[in-house]
């Protein structure tokens, strides 16, 4: 079955996972956005504007970082690759477009993100499965029965637990009663998906070390959920009515 | 929940979650994979010996201190065949680097006899092997063509690019890295 799945999904077609997670994810949101008072044609648009964000940006930040390789040959720009992509810059654009469209069209900060996060949990999904088929985020070497035989070794099936944990997460998200406080949804699902990653990073086998053998995600995904954590408080506590 | 017990929940997550920090961190390099063989980032660049045209025989493992791309192409695949040009260029831009190409064809699911005449017609100059059997597309797991894997002068592989053609600034950007 994971051999079978692993070929039918082999780099670059893994990516399909990943556009059909997002065009479930937006199908599922615009069933909820009206419960959380964001009309579905804003919610579409500002998913489409963040997209458009993230694939401009992705690209102009990495040709700004590689320039010299850019000047001197500047039709890559325009390039069909996708390796000329910074992520994380990407990231950055598509959260800064989406930021000043939901601005201009004086969106609620708090209920949109609620009603972006069925996007966000099954974008998650779809990743996991994206790291199953391409063989990335792989785990470190196990002799436990559940190993997976991959890149030579076998090892902790990391990908899977991503996968379960991101079908919770998005459980969590979908039956969550999502009342007042606005936000709520959006910080579960925040705080479920750092303190998974907090957990699962143990066991992958590509981690990025600092200080002496910690693991960077672990470290960040620990400053989110404090972040989550501290956010939520607030939120709470502003809904709280006083003890008499 | 009353304010009180929350925080304290709250409080309880952040330190367990801190001391799972400290018990899981990788003192004993698990996440060093570079020691075993494996065709994908951060791994040892599977070893292997291939014949060129010639019948001279091209190992990889003698190649390191050098950066070297590892072209997996074939005849038949076309963006494998738009892209040879662009790694002509980059390979005549960086070679006096310290930085190779092997270029090895999937002869085993190739037409031997256009092979040549392809790699003449496009006055490539860097090294072109043959698989003949197989054993080098199975060490590599491939699954499409083109499939680039950029390696390090360590013998680690950097950067694997899967599909095609690369364009020039992607094997620049590539080829500065693992220069480095």
């Amino acid at each position: 079955m994971l051999p079978l799945f692993r070929s039918l999904f082999a780099p670059p077609r893994h990516l399909i996972l990943l556009l059909a997670a997002l065009w479930i994810g937006l199908i599922l949101a615009e069933k909820r956005a009206t419960r959380h008072g964001i009309p579905r044609e804003a919610l579409n648009n500002i998913v489409y504007y963040s997209l458009l964000g993230y694939i401009l940006g992705g690209r102009l930040l990495f040709a700004v970082a590689n320039l010299s390789a850019f000047t001197q040959s500047p039709l890559s720009l325009f390039s069909l690759n996708i390796d000329l992509f910074d992520p994380l810059g990407g990231l950055v654009s598509a959260l800064l477009v989406g930021f000043i469209y939901g601005q201009r069209q004086k969106l609620a900060l708090w209920p949109t993100c609620d009603a972006l996060t069925p996007i966000f949990g099954v974008l998650w999904i779809g990743l996991s499965l994206a790291h199953l088929a391409a063989g990335t985020a792989f785990g470190s070497p196990t002799t436990l029965p559940w190993g997976i035989v991959l890149w030579n070794d076998t090892r902790h099936p990391t990908q899977v637990y991503e996968l379960i944990a991101s079908l919770l997460a998005f459980a969590a998200i979908w039956f969550h009663k999502s009342g007042p406080p606005a936000g709520s949804s959006f910080l579960l699902f925040t705080a479920l998906t750092a303190g998974a990653r907090l957990v699962l990073e143990a066991f992958r086998g590509d981690s990025t070390l600092v200080f002496g053998g910690l693991r960077l995600a672990q470290v960040i995904a620990w400053i989110v959920l404090a972040a989550v954590l501290f956010s939520a408080e607030w939120i709470l506590g502003r809904n709280e009515e006083p003890i008499k | 929940m009353q304010p009180a017990r929350r925080r304290l929940l709250y409080s309880i997550i952040l330190i367990l979650g801190f001391v799972w920090i400290l018990i899981s961190a990788d003192r004993k390099g698990i996440s060093t994979t570079g020691q075993i063989p494996a065709p994908q980032q951060g791994f040892l660049a599977p070893d292997f010996a291939l014949k060129t045209p010639a019948g001279e025989t091209v190992k990889l493992s003698d190649l390191r201190g050098q950066a070297v791309l590892v072209n997996l192409w074939a005849t038949w695949c076309p963006p494998c065949r738009a892209e040879m040009q662009t790694i002509e260029n980059v390979y005549n831009a960086y070679k006096d680097r310290g930085f190779t190409v092997l270029a090895v064809n999937m002869t085993y699911q190739d037409n031997p006899l256009e092979i040549m005449p392809f790699v003449n017609g496009q006055g490539l100059s860097y090294p072109i092997l043959l698989d003949e059997t197989g054993d080098m597309a199975n060490a590599y797991q491939l699954k499409s063509l083109p499939s680039s894997y950029f390696i390090g002068r360590d013998g680690i592989i950097d950067e694997v690019v899967i599909g095609g053609p690369m364009a020039e600034a992607l094997l620049r950007t590539r080829i500065e890295e693992i220069l480095k």
